[in-house]
């Protein structure tokens, strides 16, 4: 990756931070993905599980794109890759807005986000042999799963926040394998590693979704 | 732990933070949870002491101004879920804040 793509991968990086792709999120093409967002507190226990775990699946799939093109300094590809990224964590954050509220799923989006920004900045560390910057990425990675944690456990007492720490922790690491099979330019590696990072996200969405449905047993019967 | 601040002193906004013994004085208040301050803006008399209350299992912290721009008046810690602290406003004005760990979390206080 040379200095023209870290400097572009920083920039996409920045904007999601900073809410910049949201727009993205509303163009027609993501309106498919935004039917899953609009789930309802009337939403089927079923259905949520099952728009949980789409979400998030998507979320490493579409994660391992962005990485991938960005290590391969395919710019545009990267770029598509990132507003399709940041579309998948509005909707995620709609998902959880349906649930407890516009104000949670406001705050939930900058806090999503900003895991994503730690996997660019241990993207760009990776491709640029910055060992210090990849070991800052971790642990600012590591922390966040505290926050994430924190969210969860507030919002729904069912939802311990060390168990929920450690699942996405999980998803950290997962994904850390994604990207240095990437970069180490092993496609069979990376591409296992991809299947083994989105299915982990089963182990994140199917417990929220029965939490959920455990603090909101009338909203979500059948 | 309770902590207080208070603010207001002629132009310059003296800023004195000590240990305090909860209070009495409980109302206003502001509740810390699921990462947003509850409510985010509230209007005050001058005079009047805002308690901010963690609710959620992280640190947070109400710090004034915004991550841009802070104005020094205050920064309390609320170092975990149960910890409190308080400020009191004597000068009227429009006092934002927000969290410096959580920059996206916001709040205002109005002082008439």
């Amino acid at each position: 990756m040379n200095k023209h793509i870290l400097v572009w991968v920083g920039a996409i990086s920045m904007m999601g931070l900073a809410g910049c792709t949201q727009s993205m999120a509303q163009a027609p093409a993501h309106d498919a993905m935004a039917s899953h967002a609009a789930m309802t507190s009337g939403t089927k226990a079923s259905q949520l599980r099952a728009g949980l775990n789409n979400l998030f699946s998507e979320h490493v799939y579409l994660a391992g794109a962005a990485t991938n093109a960005a290590l391969g300094g395919r710019e545009a590809e990267f770029k598509s890759a990132a507003g399709a990224l940041d579309a998948n964590s509005v909707a995620i954050s709609k998902a959880i807005g349906s649930v407890y509220g516009e104000g949670a799923e406001k705050a939930f989006l900058p806090l999503w986000r900003r895991h994503i920004g730690f996997v660019v900045d241990y993207t760009v560390g990776v491709a640029s042999n910055d060992k210090g910057k990849q070991d800052k990425a971790v642990n600012d990675l590591v922390a966040y799963t505290q926050d994430f944690g924190a969210f969860l456990a507030s919002a729904n007492p069912n939802l311990p926040k060390s168990v929920v720490a450690d699942l996405v922790k999980h998803h950290v690491v997962t994904l850390k394998d994604v990207i240095d099979a990437q970069a180490s330019k092993d496609p069979a590696r990376a591409y296992t590693a991809l299947r083994a990072a989105a299915g982990h996200m089963q182990t994140i969405a199917d417990p929220l979704a029965e939490a959920i449905v455990k603090q909101f047993p009338d909203k979500f019967s059948g | 732990m309770d902590g207080r601040a208070v603010v207001g002193a002629g132009g310059g906004l003296a800023l004195i933070v000590s240990a305090l013994i909860a209070s009495a004085e409980t109302k206003p208040a502001v509740d810390v949870q699921i990462f947003q301050f509850q409510p985010a803006a509230v209007e005050v008399k001058a005079g009047t002491a805002i308690t901010w209350t963690n609710r959620d299992e992280i640190e947070h912290t109400v710090t004034s101004g915004d991550p841009e721009h802070r104005t020094g008046r205050f920064d309390l810690r609320l170092s975990s879920r149960g910890t409190s602290a308080k400020v009191e406003f004597r000068e009227p004005g429009v006092y934002p804040y927000f969290c410096d760990r959580h920059p996206s979390m916001r709040g205002e206080i109005r002082v008439n």
